[in-house]
Parts: C-alpha cells; structure tokens; sequence
C-alpha cells in the first residue's frame, strides 16, 4: 500500500470510513481481526485503549488500513467494507 | 526565500514549514557542533494575542548521517507541548513576565528532547523544559534576552538545546527574485529595465522560532571519533530537519504513523531548484532518494533563465550546455579533496541533499559571509552559519562561478562574480553563544505593518 501522508490521506480517498473510539463495537471486528490472513492484526479489542480509525482508499479492493496510535495496521475483507459502504450511501 | 513557504502544501502549514537549517562548528565551544532549524515563517513580531509557537501536533527532527548512505545516524527528536494558566481571558499575558514561571504568563509552551541511535533505540534527553515566551514588548516582557536565555537548557553529556522565538537570522533581497529576477544591481540590463536602486533586506522586521541544540562533535560522527584533519572521511557529517505529522486527523485528533510534510537541508532547493510540481512530493521523500532529483540541480531552471533576462550579461552561462556537476557537488554529494585546497566534505556518491559539514575545519576567527567561495572554508557550503549570505553564494554558483571547479576549459562571466544581493545585515541580528540568533523583535517597537 503507498505510504500515507497527511494530505495524500485526504486527497486520496475514494470512500473513507472514520471511526472514533467505538470500532470495538462494530459486529464482526473479532473475526477479522482473528482472520489468519493477516497475523499483524491479532490484537484484543480490550488492548485498545485510544481511538481507532479505519480508513478505505478503494472500496472494490476491500482493503482496510487500521490507524492505532502512531501505528498503522493494514488487511483485507471485503464483507466488513462492503457493509461500510452500504452504511455510508 | 530560503525555504519559507517554498512549497504549496507546507505554505498552508507554518508550524511545519522549516526554514532555514545551521550546523556549524561553535565558534566558542569548539569541542561541538551547533544545529539550529527554524519553523514559522516570517512572524510579525506584534502577532498577539496568539503568539507563535511550535505545533503541538508536529514531530520535529533533527538527523545526522555520518557514513554517507544517506540514512540517519542520530537523530533529534523534539516534542512539544501548551499549557494554559487562565483560560477565561484572551491575554497572552496578564502583567509582566518576569521569569519563565510567572504566574503572568498565560499560555506556555514546553518541551521534550529524545535521541534516537542507528539501531533505533530512544532515550530522553530532557523533558518538561520550558521555551521563553515570544518577544510581546517592553512592558509584557522586560528584560527579555535574560528571559530566553533562561530558557538555555544544559541536558548532561554536553548537550545545550533551546526552543523559542528569535531574530530571523536570514537575509535576502527577495521581491527582485520573483519579480521576474530583476536583480539588483543589474536592474538596467534586465530584459524590462528599470533604474538601479539599493537592496531590500526582505527578512529584517520578521522573527522566527527556532530549535537548537549544541553537541559534543563525538556524538555525531562515525564511531565517536574527534577528527582533526580535514582530509579525514570520518570527518564529515550530514545534516538535515524535518517535520512529520500522523496520518489522520478526525475531529482535532491526531491519528496514524508519523509522516515527513517537511524537510530541509540545503538553503534555496526546494525553493529555486525544484518544480512546482514536485515541491511538495519532495518534502515528504527523505534524502535518500534524491537521486530523481538530481537533473534539477544539474540542470537549473535559474542558469537557463539568467542569458535570457540579462541579454549579452552572461554568454559564457548561456554557451555551457553540460549538466552542472560544481553543483551536484556542492549540494549533493560534497566536495571532494583536490578540488578547493585544504578542504573536503565529499559523503560519497548517493546524491542527497543535506547539509555537510566537515567538524575538522575549526571556526573562523574572522568569518567571510561568503563562506568556501570567499575563502573562508568554515562557511557555507561546509555547514552553514547564521551569517552566511547563502543566496549571494548559490546565485553566483548558478551564474558559474564555480564551474571552473569542475571545469576547467569554462571561463565565468563577469557578472557571475558581481551578483548579489548586496545586504550587510544588521549586528543585532546575531549573538556571539549559543544559540547564536539574536533576540527577537519586541511587537510594541516593530508593528507588522
């Protein structure tokens, strides 16, 4: 994935999900965060303590790029993108 | 002008927006080097109630590379952040600021010191130390030099930092520049002539915030050693600053990795070299990648425009067609030995742009603002400082002056050696210790307008 900046991250996005504190809530995050496709991403919903934001640049890719902290965690799934999507029209 | 709002991006962000970048050999602590990166563009020192201020969302940095592979070594990270004392007033200040703790003080900033090796690993230098507040004026902030020296913090190991507002130390004749270069005092031969008249010192009403740390030189260069020839490879270190802030921001919260939106190294790049439409892809890449940039300064826009402003000025420039490797050289990869006698600050063949300096050449007693080009080789481009006239050196680079370095067979024109900018800044401006830019203008003496 191209390296994110802080104007890019705005200019660049197509669709962009943003949520603030209550990722943890949103069904389905222990699944994917669990999924073996992306051990990067084993973290506990309880491990989080700051907000989380979950950013789309491309929807059809069903690519997610989680910000935590000063990190960023990237992985695929295109069922939870596709049920942002329908949230957001 | 040197690298103040030299970007379109980073103009809309002047807590960001570095400005100019020194590294020199202190002048009265040899055994150390001095680095000095300034943020906040052109600050009108009357700026109230606001006052300037580093950004509290802004990770500012300082690198060093000493092995030439143009990847930090060392690194300087500072963070800072504001507290407010009173926040149902608008004031700044509410009596005299008297000292760095005055309860009159309203809104203060303070801040962290981390250094960071080549293996990664952080440690704290300081945290909590406090920046003086900006220069309000005579009855807000009495006896103000005290004040911000005051704010002079000595960490242990030899390491001197300070963060805060000071007098803009560069120079510059900049409305000509962009005024389609109608440089003095060339005015009569420009290709629109108008009569000849004095330079405008652009920069001299203005104030800066700057960040500056002093260090033993074996801190930054290549397994500690204190080289004292010149000749030495380990003599010479890289020098550049930047900002970075993370990734997102959502609803006033900052979010993500940290990612460069500025860096700086040598004067005048990113500003007179580079393209408006790679000024800001550039800030964000690291110097490590300057290779694509590289036909810029090979090739400079300035050096094409020159012959076709100035007709019958300068022939010579306008007859050379080879890609200009002086200035590869002096901006790019340094200088090697045989080249100006008794001096090298060659880092290799990567091209990058930063500053280098060569930590064997002492300090000059009597310092030529012209640098390695006036014969003074502890100046500009070996390190930079405060005083340097960096736009004189580089325009005259452009114009040739120091092709024959490289060249042999070419011949400057006359003119190339007479461009100037023709300022004598203001003594004032400069202060003879650490951290060697002078005191701020006061905003009750020096109205914006």
């Amino acid at each position: 994935m191209a390296r994110l900046t802080r104007r890019g991250f705005f200019r660049q996005t197509t669709i962009s999900a943003a949520t603030v504190g209550a990722m943890a809530s949103v069904p389905g995050l222990t699944m994917f965060l669990d999924s073996p496709e992306d051990p990067a991403t084993e973290i506990s919903p309880g491990a989080i303590a700051g907000p989380l934001v979950a950013h789309i640049r491309d929807a059809s890719t069903g690519e997610i790029s989680l910000l935590v902290g000063t990190r960023e965690l990237v992985f695929r799934d295109t069922d939870l993108v596709a049920r942002l999507v329908k949230a957001a029209l | 002008m040197s690298s103040h709002r030299e970007a379109p991006g980073i103009a809309n962000d002047p807590v960001a927006d570095s400005t100019d970048l020194y590294a020199f050999v202190s002048p009265d602590q040899p055994n150390t080097v001095t680095i000095i990166s300034n943020y906040v563009p052109l600050e009108a020192p009357d700026g109230g109630p606001n006052f300037y201020q580093f950004g509290d969302d802004v990770l500012y940095e300082i690198r060093i590379d000493n092995d030439g592979d143009a990847i930090a070594d060392v690194i300087y990270q500072f963070k800072f952040h504001t507290t407010v004392r009173n926040p149902g007033t608008f004031l700044y200040n509410t009596g005299p600021i008297a000292s760095l703790d005055s309860a009159n003080w309203n809104r203060r900033q303070f801040f962290s010191v981390t250094k960071v090796n080549k293996h990664g690993k952080s440690t704290v230098l300081g945290s909590g130390l406090a920046c003086p507040p900006c220069n309000v004026g005579p009855r807000s902030t009495p006896n103000y030099a005290a004040l911000a020296q005051a704010a002079v913090h000595s960490l242990g190991g030899g390491v001197t930092v300070f963060a805060g507002q000071r007098r803009e130390g560069f120079y510059i004749d900049l409305g000509p520049i962009f005024d389609l270069g109608d440089l003095r005092p060339f005015q009569n031969l420009h290709l629109i002539p108008s009569p000849a008249t004095m330079g405008v010192d652009a920069t001299k009403s203005v104030n800066v915030h700057s960040i500056a740390i002093q260090v033993p030189i074996s801190d930054l260069t290549r397994n500690g050693v204190m080289p004292t020839n010149a000749a030495d490879a380990r003599a010479t270190i890289g020098v550049w600053c930047d900002a970075r802030r993370q990734a997102a921001n959502i609803k006033g919260e900052p979010i993500g990795p940290w990612g460069q939106v500025s860096r700086l190294g040598n004067p005048l790049i990113n500003e007179v070299i580079i393209p408006m439409g790679k000024k800001d892809f550039w800030n964000v890449t690291d110097p490590a990648q300057d290779a694509q940039f590289l036909s810029f300064v090979q090739n400079p826009e300035l050096a094409g425009l020159l012959p076709v402003l100035y007709p019958k000025v300068f022939p010579n420039l306008a007859a050379y067609k080879k890609p200009r490797a002086d200035l590869a050289a002096i901006l790019m990869t340094g200088i090697p030995s045989g080249i100006v006698p008794g001096f090298q600050n060659f880092t290799g063949k990567i091209p990058a742009d930063y500053l280098r300096l060569n930590v064997a050449i002492p300090s000059a007693k009597t310092p030529n603002v012209l640098g390695v080009v006036g014969g003074d080789l502890a100046g500009f481009p070996n390190g930079r400082r405060v005083m340097d006239d960096v736009f004189t050196i580089e325009l005259r680079a452009i114009a040739g002056v120091t092709i024959p370095l490289v060249d042999k067979s070419f011949t400057p024109d006359g003119a190339a050696s007479k461009v100037s900018d023709n300022l004598t800044p203001a003594a004032d401006r400069y202060i003879a210790s650490f951290p060697y830019l002078g005191v701020p203008l006061d905003g009750y003496s020096t109205p914006s307008a």
